[in-house]
């Protein structure tokens, strides 16, 4: 063999055994996480970021199907969807057989143990417990009987005292893998709770062992599992937990499959090995790991939107030409609207209505989506989302639209001819990135131009929904997505017996809404729910406690070489999709 | 040199008490009641009772200063209003990075800065002189945030010398940290020669350099036996008193490199109102600038023997 061939032979021998090493590296999923979450812990949490963590290392006992659409619940740890008695109360539950918490200093030895009725029925309790959860709370409040008495009670415990052990008349166990819920009515929106990440099931010994730092230390039965503390500021590596029990769906949307969204289906979840999730709080330096490909998929900034993505003539967005080989974009109208809350328990705009709708008046919403969000999103005129069942097409809504002649007219009648009197307003928001602060410019100068002067209080996540949570703000800059994919989790934000620490943040009362709103909440989608919707809507312009509502759109932007991407606000992206680990090494080259 | 470290020290102890105090009349005394803060205005009475009871806000205030305190001299500050988290262990993991990112330009960057201006000094009204000048007051008035979005692009992404952000521990930081780095170098390079520049410039002419002249000593003679040895106090006094400010971090780099620094932890405890966590880094800056005002004067008697420390 001639040297030169002899190094040649060298050469292709040690690619192939790079390759063949290359094979067995473990597939890393790398998306960043924009802020810092404030805990894992289920029952104490409310956000979407902590939620996004929750649903790749807890299971609930329901949840969203990831590829179908309308939003459709499934059974997550059940092994089947819960059945109803006769008479509409009683729902009995089968859990999957064998599912495992995945293994931890906790359990005896390490080694996680079998999941069990008797951890539905503490996880529930748990959740019950309003020294721990006053924020979702709401969600089985008046369904379950003797679970609000529950409640109550542990309100009156002293701090650390643990009453899960108390009987609970509506929840049994029947056996180790069948329990039963006894409703107190007729509810068809019950299920929705347990699809709520806040209602994950969670073992007793993880609590008792990780006590105050239970919520850096989630142990769970989800794709993932964390191998040690997380740490909110660092990077956060999940492992994949080799026992998950979810399988990829083989079911999906008209379209799916020509897109290559069914290839894995059937497929043990998760399909990568480890999920990484770095703290990434600016826009730039994300955006250069992304482009870099460092980063498999992201959200997108205003500034790199505009760079990477073209809006065709018909309105629909793609990646720009300059990068069509290298990404791929999915976005979906979420089941979500952002809109500014006013704070009715502030001795300024809580009395004053004219105010109010004067602030509603300047707001233009159509500019913030054009100019802030290049056009991603719909001013609504209701506040539910324009493509769920009770929209404002379904209902009739008052027509919002920006009007400064009304608006300055309304400053008069407030008793605030041209601003003259009003002392400056504050308006919190949930980040402080440049996106943010220039979404508040373009409202200060809105409000400007009927004299109002506006500051900007720019926090961090868990500040503003600790903030807006104990209602010590004025008014706030909000983006709620849907718990479940009803109108109702909507028109809630402003039931009267939902005030903070519930989702009515700003303690909107109206016994007429109240009332409309009790008799729809329950009913089917129909002309008869939405006669109510469309009253509550007229008290909403009216009193105008939400303003400037949007319902905006949610993009991803990937990588070429991850699969199964499609935007989904209500199962978390991560635990479905793969990397082409050989694709991925080219592509970073 | 001992007994004058000792007086020193005691004479600190009055020094940190009343920065204790005011430290803890502004959060405690002065500042919103931040049980309200944390529940907000609708909570009930009891609500408000256990949690204040919780955080020994239901203490006298004589009681809670002592406790504070306590926390000063044992370095255990409790716990963050906002996360729970233990604010010792925090605080530690967090200043040491927060060194890892400072230390070394400013260590660097006094050596580099000395030397480049003394190069400057020698070759003063001359046309390197004035094309550092131009360049340096150039350099001072492009904001902080311009280098950091601008090296960041540059360096680590097009030209890939660099990781563009991210952070791990160890020996492992140092590529992370390398671009950091750099910048802080960058940034204090105008302002730091132009000082030095005027400090050396000012002796340039006294009767002794010009003695040495007379004597036959060369420029770079000149320089380092007898300009530079004077103008060590101002410099010593400019790098040493910024060492307390180098363990409060940067903000601007651990931010946009992901390095989870205490600069960052301040600037969150500022945005959340987090009183134990600005409280513990308030006291711990104060404290550093005891010890380094100490160390200031210690480097006095070094670099002067006319100094007596006594």
């Amino acid at each position: 063999m001639k040297p030169i061939r002899r190094v040649l032979c060298c050469l292709s021998l040690a690619l192939a055994a790079a390759g063949a090493a290359g094979a067995d590296e473990p597939t890393v999923l790398t998306m960043p996480r924009y802020a810092q979450f404030d805990t894992l812990d289920p029952v104490q949490t409310f956000s979407a970021l902590s939620d996004q963590l929750l649903q790749s290392v807890y299971s609930t006992l329901l949840n969203y199907a990831y590829l179908e659409r309308p939003y459709k619940m499934e059974p997550g740890l059940l092994a089947s969807m819960p059945t109803l008695s006769a008479d509409r109360l009683t729902l009995t539950f089968k859990l999957r057989a064998g599912v495992r918490f995945t293994d931890n200093p906790c359990f005896p030895g390490g080694k996680g143990r079998v999941v069990t009725s008797d951890d539905v029925l503490y996880s529930i309790k748990r959740f019950a417990d309003g020294r721990l959860n006053d924020k979702t709370w709401w969600a089985m409040k008046d369904a379950v009987q003797g679970l609000d008495a529950y409640h109550a009670a542990t309100l009156k415990a002293a701090p650390g005292v643990d009453l899960t052990g108390s009987d609970v008349a509506g929840l049994r166990k029947v056996d180790a893998t069948t329990f039963t819920i006894r409703l107190t009515h007729d509810n068809p929106l019950f299920l929705y709770a347990l699809a709520m990440t806040a209602t994950s099931i969670v073992p007793s010994e993880a609590v008792r062992f990780y006590k105050d730092r239970f919520g850096l230390n989630p142990v769970g039965t989800g794709p993932f599992h964390a191998e040690k503390e997380l740490d909110r500021k660092g990077v956060i590596r999940l492992l994949k937990n080799p026992d998950y029990y979810g399988v990829y769906p083989s079911v999906g949307e008209p379209g799916d499959a020509a897109r290559g969204l069914l290839k894995d289906a059937g497929k043990r979840l998760p399909l990568v090995d480890v999920l990484e999730l770095p703290l990434i709080e600016e826009n730039q330096p994300a955006a250069l790991k992304f482009l870099r490909g460092e980063i498999d998929w992201r959200f997108l900034d205003r500034a790199n939107f505009a760079k990477l993505i073209r809006r065709a003539p018909d309105g629909s967005f793609a990646v720009a030409d300059e990068y069509a080989g290298r990404f791929g974009i999915s976005y979906t109208t979420a089941p979500g609207i952002v809109y500014v809350a006013l704070n009715m328990k502030d001795p300024i705009l809580g009395g004053n209505k004219a105010l109010r709708q004067a602030l509603a008046a300047a707001i233009d919403v159509q500019a913030e989506i054009d100019v802030l969000l290049n056009g991603r999103g719909r001013k609504l005129d209701s506040i539910v989302p324009y493509e769920m069942p009770g929209n404002e097409r379904d209902t009739g809504a008052p027509p919002h639209r920006k009007d400064l002649a009304l608006a300055k007219k309304l400053m008069a009648d407030a008793g605030y001819p041209g601003g003259a009197g009003l002392p400056p307003l504050t308006m919190s928001f949930y980040l402080a990135d440049s996106d943010t602060r220039n979404m508040f410019d373009l409202l200060r100068a809105q409000f400007a131009a009927i004299g109002v002067q506006l500051n900007g209080s720019f926090q961090d996540v868990p500040a503003f929904l600790k903030a807006t949570g104990a209602g010590n703000f004025q008014l706030a800059y909000y983006d709620w997505t849907a718990d479940y994919p009803d109108a109702e989790d909507f028109y809630q934000l402003l039931y009267s017996r939902n005030v903070t620490p519930g989702p009515n943040m700003g303690a909107y009362a109206n016994a007429a809404y109240d009332r409309a709103y009790e008799a729809s909440r329950l009913m089917a989608d129909g002309p008869a729910r939405y006669a109510y919707f469309k009253t509550m809507n007229a008290l909403i312009e009216d009193d105008a406690p939400l303003i400037g509502v949007f319902d905006p759109l949610r993009f991803g932007i990937f990588q070429k070489w991850v699969g199964n991407f499609k935007r989904n606000p209500l199962a978390i992206e991560n635990n479905y999709l793969r990397i082409d680990p050989v694709a991925k090494r080219k592509g970073m080259q | 040199m001992g007994a004058y470290v000792v007086r020193r020290l005691l004479q600190a102890i009055p020094t940190v008490f009343g920065v204790a105090l005011l430290t803890f009349l502004l959060f405690n005394a002065f500042g919103p009641d931040p049980v309200r803060t944390a529940l907000g205005n609708h909570a009930t009475a009891e609500a408000i009772a256990n949690l204040r009871h919780q955080w020994g806000l239901d203490q006298s205030l004589p009681l809670q200063f002592v406790d504070f305190l306590r926390q000063i001299v044992t370095f255990d500050y409790g716990r963050s209003y906002v996360t729970g988290d233990d604010l010792g262990t925090q605080l530690k993991s967090g200043a040491l990075v927060s060194l890892s990112v400072t230390v070394p330009p400013f260590v660097f960057g006094a050596i580099v800065n000395v030397s480049i201006a003394l190069f400057i000094t020698r070759h003063r009204d001359g046309i390197v002189d004035r094309a550092a000048r131009a360049l340096f007051i150039g350099a001072m008035s492009v904001s902080a945030l311009v280098y950091v979005l601008a090296l960041q692009y540059l360096l680590a992404f097009k030209l890939d010398w660099f990781p563009i952000n991210g952070y791990e521990s160890g020996w492992a930081a140092v590529k992370y940290l390398a671009l950091p780095w750099l910048i802080q170098l960058l940034l204090l390079m105008g302002p730091d020669i132009r000082l030095y520049r005027t400090l050396f410039l000012a002796d340039i002419d006294a009767d002794w350099v010009r003695t040495a002249r007379s004597k036959g000593a060369g420029e770079g003679r000149v320089l380092f036996r007898h300009v530079l040895p004077n103008a060590w106090i101002p410099i010593i006094t400019q790098n040493v008193t910024t060492i307390p400010f180098l363990i409060l971090g940067s903000f601007l780099m651990e931010r946009f490199f992901s390095i989870p620094g205490i600069g960052n932890l301040t600037i969150d405890a500022l945005s959340r109102g987090d009183l134990p966590v600005l409280k513990a880094v308030t006291v711990l800056g104060a404290l550093a600038l005891v010890l380094f005002n100490l160390v200031n004067d210690l480097l006095y008697a070094v670099a002067d023997p006319r100094v007596r420390l006594s």
